[in-house]
């Protein structure tokens, strides 16, 4: 494979947020002093009057947003995934997800997040997020992301600020490298076969779905056609596509920088259970905590757990002798 | 504009029997909370809040945030009684497939917030304020939190983003009823300070105790503490708040938990508790036996009514009595509506004006001008037409409707039509004109009379009893059916108006819970009498009604 282009999600998000900005006057955004880091206080530069920093206070950036959001303000709150669904999880179930005007679905809330899963790297265990997937995607309303690059970012900024509802998404705190095109479409609901395959599935959100596809080239090496999903719609999730590849290719391999229980890999394995069941193998945290790694090490902590493309292809080649 | 001080006083009892409805119905639910707001929320929503129950989603409303959200039948009743829907859906409060949750729900249209998970509101409020500054929209946020859920950080966190955004546009009450779960918010939590022994009563004896403000000053506050059940003091409080730029407003209220109610009222254990159906009918009843202390200050020193409306301030008085006389309709004269224009700067208490004039039709206006809350007229010198002109002068100014009649003088036939609408009759019990005189006995008997009248009308309002009400008659002029009493010499006239008043309370107290035993009788014989009475389980009361059961003969 060719050398990475690596851009920055968060660069991307604000950059997405002041084009919305211009375009929709009842687009807000909210942050909890991580708003330089987040890079959102560009927008308050852009629209002093229509940004707001709450200071540390995540429960009162999240019911504030639902205050904002009845008002008819499309609101993008933001701050570190560590801060954000483990903390004030009482206040996005009851203040955001909760409440339904007639006719809707929740509060028009867009939570966008950033140094989810084990890539946060330094900071260490307690800063590195591996619950947020399972805690959002249980709360009904909520339709939860993991963009793989900056073109997703980007693009599915602007789908949730024309999509009614509350929106969860999580970001990577490292550059990503690019892995979809400007031309590639986004939908809610619906995930991207980024490479086609007949022997077994790797389906993939966030930073893994360019391990994926690096394993995908690795075990066509091999003689074994492997068929690369981007999973970043989490919920909801495609049922069809996962249904699709459990037929077509008869196991498949998750992986997430997130627990193994409740994630992304737990959602697959609900979906294709029910509609064809085939072997599942999930690649994530194996339900233990991360630990501070420098930037250069952060290789050797998602190694540790298991999140690699040598990895995938070792699961790969053992799942297949399991197929039904 | 007038304090409309009857039609909120009518509107918070409806509230409060429909809050009785819906717990009962529903075998759940806050009542406690529920009363310890209700006439906070009666101001807001008889006065106040901008709303149109046909167009809930009107995006120029004001907005009612219930951050205490376990008070939804308050909030409810208030609304039904308000026409956002019928007040029999009341019957469907915590039922399968209802629009009135358990909990204040986006479901039912006009509730705003959706509560529940307490500590929250505040910060939603803000929200909303901030919205509303961005659109540059005219509405008011008003938040209703509880002290129970101030223990929460949240609400903290909420406070500073306010004082930082300047939200002027939005008011919080504390309904501050020292009582949460479990027990006295100052045994849990305290916002005061400790409270060491189990008497309530002491965190009101000592106003050195209340530091509550002195947070929320210090969080950049705007802060006014008041009595939250008076209707004049939360009247004067947001009128204050609606005025004050630059800062949130917070209304620190002193409230009672299940105010209204004596075996409810203070009492932990009516946080979450309906109340049971054999005694529904005996709470109504005492609902309906709210009663108002209205000190008469001609009978004190006419040369300075200033320091007499003074003596009525710190006697707690409900409202003050003004007797005005113009030397023609009754031989003496007193002052004018000039003395009352004087007068009004030195309290928010209603001003009870009762023109004992000629042609009082002419001068109505003059009464109104000069801040006059209730006014009433007299039947002698009114008829049907000048009476209808005073009615409805009074009406659209938001003034309370009286009229009176003199001992020898019956409720003329003409005035029936009247009745329903009147908010006050006065039932003179001595010859107008002089202060010093004994109640007419008689008037026993004349009360007897109009109640049939006044019920077969549909009567709502009070009658209060004028002239020669004293501690030893005023327990059988209640039972009579006066619910407002004026008290001159026997209360001006005494060295301690504070003690004055609290005597004719604890009087009127004592009819009341006989009347309220006897329903119990009637209803339910012994049985239901020693329930009633079982009930009452904080302070002394269990005793002393114990013993007027005994008086009766019911034990």
């Amino acid at each position: 494979m060719n050398e990475p282009v690596m851009t920055d999600m968060r660069s991307e998000y604000s950059n997405a947020l002041i084009k919305l900005g211009k375009e929709n006057p009842n687009v807000v955004v909210l942050g909890a002093d991580t708003t330089d880091s987040l890079k959102t206080s560009e927008f308050g530069k852009e629209f002093p009057d229509r940004f707001f920093n709450v200071g540390i206070a995540e429960a009162n950036l999240v019911t504030t947003s639902a205050g904002l959001a009845v008002s008819g303000k499309i609101p993008f709150a933001s701050t570190y995934a560590i801060f954000l669904p483990g903390r004030a999880v009482d206040q996005i179930r009851n203040n955001v997800a909760y409440p339904s005007p007639p006719g809707k679905k929740g509060l028009n809330v867009k939570f966008v997040v950033s140094h989810g899963g084990l890539s946060v790297g330094p900071d260490g265990g307690s800063h590195q997020q591996i619950e947020d997937i399972a805690i959002m995607r249980v709360i009904p309303n909520f339709r939860v992301f993991i963009p793989a690059d900056t073109i997703a970012v980007s693009k599915l900024t602007s789908l949730m600020a024309t999509e009614y509802g509350p929106f969860y998404m999580r970001m990577a705190r490292s550059k990503t490298p690019l892995v979809h095109t400007d031309s590639q479409n986004f939908e809610t609901g619906k995930g991207i076969t980024l490479r086609d395959g007949s022997d077994c599935t790797i389906a993939a959100c966030g930073i893994t779905v360019r391990m994926a596809l690096e394993a995908a080239e690795t075990l066509q090496q091999d003689g074994i056609s492997c068929r690369v999903l981007d999973m970043f719609s989490i919920k909801p999730i495609d049922n069809e596509i996962l249904e699709k590849a459990a037929r077509e290719t008869g196991c498949i391999v998750t992986a997430e920088e997130h627990n193994i229980i409740g994630g992304m890999g737990s959602a697959v394995a609900e979906s294709v259970s029910e509609s064809y069941p085939v072997p599942i193998k999930r690649i994530g945290a194996q339900d233990m905590f991360g630990e501070s790694a420098r930037d250069e090490e952060i290789p050797l902590l998602l190694e540790k757990h298991g999140i690699t493309s040598f990895n995938m292809v070792k699961q790969v080649k053992e799942i297949r002798s399991k197929k039904l | 504009m007038g304090l409309n001080y009857y039609q909120i006083k009518k509107n918070v009892l409806r509230a409060r029997k429909l809050v009785i409805r819906g717990t009962n119905t529903a075998g759940s639910g806050h009542p406690g909370g529920s009363f310890s707001m209700a006439e906070i929320l009666g101001c807001l929503f008889n006065k106040y809040l901008k709303f149109d129950p046909k167009n809930p989603q009107w995006e120029d409303r004001d907005r009612l945030v219930l951050s205490k959200g376990h008070a939804a039948p308050g909030l409810f009743s208030n609304m039904a009684v308000a026409g956002y829907f019928p007040e029999s859906e009341l019957d469907t409060l915590r039922k399968f497939g209802s629009k009135l949750q358990g909990h204040p729900d986006l479901k039912c249209p006009g509730v705003e917030f959706c509560g529940g998970s307490l500590g929250t509101g505040l910060s939603y409020s803000v929200g909303i304020a901030l919205a509303g500054k961005i659109d540059s929209k005219d509405y008011h946020v008003y938040t209703i939190m509880g002290d129970g859920e101030s223990d929460e950080g949240q609400v903290w966190e909420a406070a500073m983003t306010a004082a930082k955004y300047k939200v002027d546009n939005l008011t919080a009450f504390l309904d501050r009823n020292f009582i949460q779960q479990d027990s006295y918010t100052e045994k849990i939590m305290p916002l005061d300070k400790k409270l060491e022994s189990d008497n309530l009563s002491e965190m009101w004896k000592d106003a050195s105790r209340w530091k509550t403000g002195d947070k929320w000053r210090a969080f950049g506050w705007n802060v006014i503490e008041i009595d939250g059940h008076r209707v004049e003091q939360i009247d004067s409080a947001i009128a204050k708040a609606n005025a004050t730029k630059g800062v949130p407003t917070i209304i620190i209220s002193r409230t009672i938990k299940g105010k209204s109610v004596e075996h409810m009222e203070d009492n932990p254990a009516w946080h979450g508790k309906a109340p049971d159906t054999d005694v529904v009918p005996i709470i109504n009843m005492e609902l309906d036996s709210q009663f108002m202390i209205a000190p008469s200050i001609i009978a004190g020193d006419m040369t300075n009514l200033e320091n007499e409306v003074k003596r009525c301030v710190s006697g707690r008085a409900d409202y003050i009595h003004l007797d005005v006389m113009d030397g023609q309709f009754v031989p003496n004269k007193t002052f004018d509506h000039t003395k009352i224009k004087e007068l009004r700067p030195l309290t928010v208490i209603p001003f009870d004006s009762h023109l004992m004039i000629n042609d009082p039709v002419k001068h109505v206006r003059d009464y109104i001008d000069a801040g006059s809350d209730i006014i009433t007229v007299h039947a002698e010198v009114t008829d049907a037409s000048s009476f209808g002109e005073i009615h409805d002068i009074l009406k659209q100014n938001q003034v309370g409707v009286g009229f009176a009649i003199n001992p020898d003088t019956e409720l003329p036939e003409w005035f029936y039509n009247f009745i329903p609408s009147l908010d006050q009759l006065i039932v003179m019990s001595v010859v107008p004109g002089k202060s010093g005189q004994k109640y007419i006995e008689e008037t026993h008997d004349k009360m007897a009379r109009l109640n049939v009248i006044l019920k077969e009308h549909n009567f709502s309002g009070y009658i209060e009893a004028d002239g020669g009400v004293n501690l030893e008659n005023i327990g059988s002029v209640f039972a009579d059916g006066a619910r407002a009493f004026v008290g001159g010499g026997a209360i001006i006239g005494q060295q301690d108006v504070r003690d004055a008043i609290r005597d004719f309370r604890n009087e009127v107290l004592k009819s009341r819970r006989g009347l309220l035993l006897d329903k119990a009788n009637e209803l339910g014989g012994t049985e239901l009498v020693k329930k009633w009475i079982g009930l009452h389980v904080v302070g002394e009361k269990k005793e002393e009604i114990k013993k007027i059961a005994q008086e009766r003969g019911y034990l």
